[in-house]
């Protein structure tokens, strides 16, 4: 199958190839789940979220246009789909952090913080759902700016500001923790 | 982005956004960037470093992997390749009705074969025939087709 296109691929795997399904599973399920659960933190939930992503996906393969590349299709199903089911949850976020930049701190200083590290993931858990979208696609899983953008279906320039702001806040945040443990 | 377009301010809003490695900024603007980053180091020096902090802290992070039966449980329901049919009735239906064989032309077909086989079957007796000829001659007089040679 490494010879095939994307395209390609996608038309096997409608007709029933399940060599073809196999490698589109397994080239972009990965990274659906990873989103997922960075979104929903719960693995039960980002399985569920993988496994509709696909379903649709199986239905929509017919009648594929190339119009986007399938990761990225998936990706805006999955976003779609999580949005859905954080929507439905109790609201926990914490709402967005403080933009202020302490500049009393070096940066060096809380990178040698172990808490700081293991903190991270809690931090960027508690980002507004549309900033940690974007950090998400572009800081964890590499995605370009395009592609993010287009998966989240926004502009490049709203997504470059949703990053910065996410960035700020997970910055502000981490030095608010220095200041707290030194202070 | 050309060398001309790119600015300081710009250079600082990719580092804010993106991180400190060039890598990950948008390619139309990535060597024009780059070019201002080495010109003017210092300039940037403390933004880049903030940036590598959360790069690193973001690059640590696990990563959850998906459990290895997911894959099974997708392709599970994935759509099935339709049965290949080689019988000689599936391959005359496929001759016949390459897009497939719907009710009405299904029925048809399957009048066609029926009298196909019935007819076969009907004249391998030999009855019909027979039957057939007395009929014929007796209608001009003749007992069999015995007498009807005779007349010749």
């Amino acid at each position: 199958m490494s010879g095939l296109t994307e395209l390609d691929q996608i038309t096997h795997a409608a007709r029933g190839d399940r060599a073809a399904q196999s490698a589109l599973v397994n080239r972009n399920m990965p990274i659906i789940y990873r989103v997922a659960y960075r979104m929903l933190q719960d693995e039960a939930e980002a399985e569920d979220v993988t496994q509709e992503t696909f379903l649709r996906a199986w239905k929509v393969l017919p009648d594929w246009q190339p119009k986007a590349k399938f990761s990225t299709w998936a990706c805006t199903v999955a976003l779609n789909l999580c949005r859905d089911r954080l929507r439905k949850k109790k609201p926990v976020l914490m709402g967005e952090l403080p933009e202020r930049v302490d500049t009393a701190l070096r940066p060096e200083e809380a990178l040698a913080s172990q808490q700081a590290q293991a903190g991270i993931a809690e931090k960027i858990a508690q980002l507004p759902e549309r900033q940690r979208e974007a950090l998400t696609l572009c800081a964890l899983e590499g995605m370009t700016n395009i592609e993010a953008a287009e998966a989240m279906s926004v502009s490049v320039r709203a997504l470059e500001s949703l990053l910065a702001r996410a960035r700020r806040a997970l910055r502000a945040s981490l030095q608010a923790e220095r200041v707290g443990e030194t202070g | 982005m050309t060398e001309l377009n790119m600015t300081a301010e710009r250079v600082l809003e990719l580092i804010l956004a993106y991180g400190a490695e060039t890598g990950g900024w948008p390619e139309d603007e990535r060597e024009a960037a780059r070019v201002f980053l080495e010109a003017e180091p210092a300039r940037f020096a403390e933004a880049l470093s903030e940036a590598r902090l959360l790069d690193t802290l973001m690059m640590d992070l696990e990563t959850p992997e998906p459990p290895a039966s997911l894959s099974e449980t997708i392709l599970a329901r994935a759509p099935k390749a339709m049965p290949q049919q080689n019988s000689l009735i599936g391959l005359l239906g496929k001759t016949l009705f390459p897009q497939g064989v719907k009710w009405p032309a299904g029925a048809a077909l399957a009048s066609l074969l029926m009298g196909l086989v019935g007819g076969y079957a009907y004249a391998s007796t030999g009855i019909g025939y027979d039957q057939a000829d007395s009929a014929y001659y007796m209608a001009f007089g003749f007992e069999s087709d015995q007498a009807w040679l005779e007349t010749e």
